[in-house]
């Protein structure tokens, strides 16, 4: 990427944003391209922030691509409810600020990981884990976890394992999106 | 890590009591004591050192103003590999004879005693806790500081060692200097050092490769450091930029940089030490980091800091009043310190969600924060 080139990344919480960091700046991207727009409103608000700023950033995305090289990301625990209703609700937030729906050639990718991020970095570090139960005690986050997404974003266009959870499958569409 | 610091009577300081994580934001209203934790901590660090005697470190006016009691307190608990330390100092202030002394000096290691130096005796310990010489020692120093590593004492060298590379600093780029006659190991409170600080870093040909390699990134047309003689001694550090098409160099002494782009130079000279040295402990106490640097530059910076403390390869304590670093850190790291005139300063952690909808730095701003 220019130095023209930056990805706005808006998400939840730091274990997200150091995900996102780490992925992106080994499929490429440098790290003084990526910004961080992250819930600074405290515990438990950060669903609300992604979803309120969302239509704001898209409008700013739609303001700039024509002449800056940029991408959006937005990532939001799944928590108990689906990838497809998280999806649909931002969607809605769209049309709710009179916005037209996300195009297919727009560099916008929505990241829903379920259970939440911790599913995806306890799968990464080999552990089986479903979508249901959640993972945000595990040991396995006091790991060096941060190699295992720079294995991921190695592998990026090739098929995931059959056993990756559904969300990360979801996931790559989405990244190829953007990048 | 720094886990916890413990101070009694200390300027504002009152029965306080702090908890640290890896990366912690310290935040509140001028005055509110943040600066004094960091001047306590680099005073305990500069004790340790062995480089003052208790009265040029604690003075008497540094007790606190409402109180008349003579002893000041302090307690640091460091978990490191080995198990939980915990260093405690009383010093003891004699206003009629203007004197201070150690009333004792104590470090434990997992509850088991490795140093006692009490009313001017010294008790060492093994490392398996079992007794170890006892000798008259001075009042005026610290006991930690004059012991040297053996094979019985690693735990105590250890810890010894650890606390005596805490870095606190202010990062005040004008009294940067340019020259330096010698190496220094450690960079100084207002890093007016840097240039000697750079000259025992730059023995690791890797580690600069890597912070060039950034470095050029972040200063635009940045190439390289380069050492120039100056007399015998003297080292003259410079920095060459090149033009855009790369067919003009040339070479800009420190003092020649501006204030940001040495600010800059400075934060991204301790994040490549730490990654430099995994195996030492890091603990950075760094007083308004933001200073001086442009807006776009805190973000990328504060993010790999970030990393590095989650990574375990760096502790960072920061104060700040930039909404940049507030917005990013204060959520999941902030403390929120509070000080009335004549009271003690209190602390309180920023975890709960606010209704209002609004950044945290927006929150402060208009003084809602806590209601």
């Amino acid at each position: 990427m220019d130095r023209y080139s930056q990805i706005i990344v808006l998400c939840e919480d730091s274990q997200q944003a150091r995900f996102a960091y780490h992925f992106l700046i080994h499929c490429g991207v440098h790290a003084r391209r990526i910004r961080f727009n992250k819930s600074p409103l405290g515990k438990g608000a950060g669903e609300q922030f992604v979803r309120d700023h969302y239509p704001e950033q898209v409008r700013l995305y739609r303001s700039k691509c024509h002449h800056l090289n940029i991408g959006l990301v937005v990532i939001l625990d799944a928590d108990a409810r689906s990838v497809e209703a998280h999806q649909n609700e931002l969607e809605a937030a769209l049309t709710a600020a009179s916005l037209r729906r996300r195009g297919a050639d727009e560099r916008i990718g929505i990241f829903v990981p379920k259970r939440n991020i911790e599913t995806w970095i306890c799968y990464l570090e080999g552990m089986a884990v479903n979508e249901i139960d959640d993972y945000s005690n595990s040991a396995i986050l006091e790991r060096e976890w941060t190699r295992s997404v720079a294995r991921l974003a190695a592998t990026r266009g090739q098929p995931l394992p059959a056993e990756a959870p559904p969300s990360l499958h979801a996931a790559c569409a989405e990244l190829e999106r953007v990048l | 890590m720094l886990k916890r610091m413990y101070v009694d009577n200390y300027k504002c300081l009152v029965n306080f009591d702090i908890s640290l994580d890896r990366i912690n934001l310290f935040l509140g209203e001028n005055g509110s004591g943040k600066s004094t934790v960091f001047e306590v901590l680099q005073r305990i660090v500069k004790f340790v050192r062995g480089v003052s005697r208790v009265e040029e470190i604690f003075e008497s006016d540094s007790r606190t103003r409402w109180h008349t009691q003579p002893l000041q307190s302090f307690e640091l608990d460091f978990a490191l590999t080995e198990g939980l330390f915990r260093y405690e100092l009383s010093i003891e202030h004699k206003p009629e004879e203007l004197k201070r002394r150690v009333r004792h000096e104590r470090l434990w290691l997992n509850n088991g005693p490795l140093l006692r130096f009490e009313l001017g005796e010294v008790h060492l310990y093994r490392d398996d806790h079992s007794e170890g010489p006892v000798y008259p020692f001075d009042w005026s120093q610290s006991a930690l500081a004059s012991i040297f590593p053996r094979h019985d004492n690693r735990h105590l060298s250890r810890f010894k060692e650890t606390l005596s590379r805490v870095v606190v600093l202010q990062i005040l780029p004008p009294l940067m200097v340019a020259e330096s006659a010698r190496e220094d190991p450690r960079p100084s409170w207002n890093l007016e050092n840097y240039t000697a600080w750079y000259r025992y870093l730059s023995h690791d040909q890797g580690m600069v490769v890597r912070l060039q390699e950034t470095l050029s990134s972040v200063l635009p047309g940045f190439k390289s450091f380069r050492f120039e003689q100056v007399g015998e001694q003297h080292r003259l550090l410079k920095l060459y930029f090149a033009n855009e098409e790369g067919n003009s160099v040339a070479g800009y002494s420190l003092g020649e940089l501006s204030d940001g782009q040495r600010a800059l130079l400075a934060l991204y000279t301790l994040l490549f030490d730490a990654e430099a040295n995994p195996d030492r402990d890091h603990i950075l106490c760094l007083d308004e980091p933001d200073n001086f640097i442009a807006l776009p530059e805190i973000q990328p910076w504060l993010v790999r800091l970030h990393d590095l403390c989650q990574q375990g390869l760096t502790q960072a304590i920061l104060i700040s009043h930039h909404p940049e670093l507030i917005n990013y850190l204060a959520a999941e790291s902030g403390i929120w310190f509070e000080h009335e005139p004549n009271r003690p300063v209190r602390v309180k952690p920023i975890n709960e969600g606010n209704l209002a909808g609004l950044p945290i730095a927006e929150l402060i701003a208009r003084g809602w924060l806590h209601g």
